[in-house]
């Protein structure tokens, strides 16, 4: 692919990760000539007003401007919108498919980390290790004389390796299906309402509009007016954005006490709007 | 009728009292600074998401008072 058609793409996909499921539509594909000490830059521009820019070398465009043959930018341009149309089509398509996917395994997760989940899962895998058991039992006893043989011998320790392997994968999932339920529940479905409940009476206007949409919500640190984006969660939730809405690096902290996630995210919103430094303090940075 | 909201398990524990009855205001000022021994943060909550008020004393005045536990990392 072209390098061209390369930056497209990374452009696409930062607007596609940005809007989620409301990706807006392509409109326009800008080419700035360079001014001043700034480069030479190409953007795309969408629906919503989302503008996105990557810096553009003139090596970058020759092979595409080549393959086109149009050496001008009127012409660059035209041809980047025909080619940028279907491609960002069907990485639209490709996303919600991603999205749908995503949702599908939150559900199959939520699944498995109800009370009635984890019981079933681990009395079927019970039942399967008992079987395989069973089964290694059944063979030894159907040929108690061949247990010397060389190719018994050998389906024996082939046997038992599978045992081996069959055991530390079935305490593997057991032990992540319980990590992942004692790290991500905090209280019953009617706490995390009420925590929800309680974060929204306490968001402004257009974070609750944020995070019913997006399920997140930006907040103004209080002491250094930076700009943090507090995510859907628990744990590992809180994103620094510098003043272009990029990322610059993740915080993570919470109150103590296994609280809901409404609560932790309304915990972090007043920490980092009231006493911002030392929450930073304890926070850890990644 | 003012409010103290202390965060848990459940979501949220309340604790109203009338501010014109002395004694509850008195049990209120002793949960207060129970909670805030404990390590909890109380906050007085703004009106529509604004930012609130860091609060470092019992206000029997303050309708809404939010008590958030001590912060970790993680």
């Amino acid at each position: 692919m072209d390098r061209v058609g390369q930056i497209l793409r990374a452009l696409f996909r930062r607007a596609l990760s940005e809007y989620g499921r409301d990706a807006p539509t392509l409109i326009d594909i800008i080419i700035e000539r360079a001014h001043g000490r700034l480069e030479p830059r190409i953007g795309v521009h969408f629906s919503n007003g989302y503008r996105t820019w990557s810096p553009l070398s003139p090596s970058d465009c020759y092979a595409f401007c080549e393959r086109h043959g149009t050496w001008d930018l009127a012409g660059l341009r035209g041809a980047l919108l025909r080619e940028g149309h279907p491609i960002y089509a069907q990485m639209r398509h490709e996303h919600a498919a991603e999205l749908i996917r995503q949702r599908r395994r939150r559900d199959e997760l939520e699944m498995l980390r109800s009370r009635d989940g984890v019981a079933n899962l681990l009395e079927r895998l019970r039942r399967q290790a008992d079987a395989l058991d069973n089964d290694l039992i059944w063979r030894q006893r159907e040929h108690p004389n061949a247990v010397g043989g060389e190719p018994e011998r050998r389906r024996s320790d082939a046997g038992r390796r599978l045992w081996q392997w069959w055991t530390q994968q079935r305490d593997q999932l057991a032990s992540s299906v319980f990590f992942l339920r004692s790290s991500t529940e905090g209280g019953s479905r009617k706490a995390q309402e009420r925590g929800i409940q309680l974060l929204k009476q306490n968001l402004a206007p257009p974070q609750r509009q944020q995070f019913d949409r997006y399920g997140f919500f930006d907040v103004v640190g209080g002491s250094t007016g930076k700009r943090y984006r507090i995510r859907n969660g628990r744990q590992m939730n809180i994103e620094q954005l510098d003043k272009n809405g990029r990322r610059v690096c993740g915080w993570c902290f919470f109150p103590q006490g296994n609280l809901v996630a409404g609560d932790v995210m309304l915990a972090q919103k007043m920490a980092l709007e009231l006493y911002e430094i030392e929450a930073l303090n304890i926070a850890n940075r990644y | 009728m003012a409010v103290q909201i202390v965060m848990d398990r459940t979501g949220d524990t309340r604790h109203e009292f009338d501010q014109a009855d002395s004694k509850a205001v008195t049990r209120a000022e002793e949960r207060f600074r129970e909670l805030t021994g404990k390590g909890f943060r109380a906050v007085a909550l703004g009106r529509d998401g604004n930012p609130g008020k860091l609060l470092r004393k019992f206000d029997p005045q303050v309708e809404q008072t939010l008590f958030i536990p001590q912060l970790q990392g993680g």
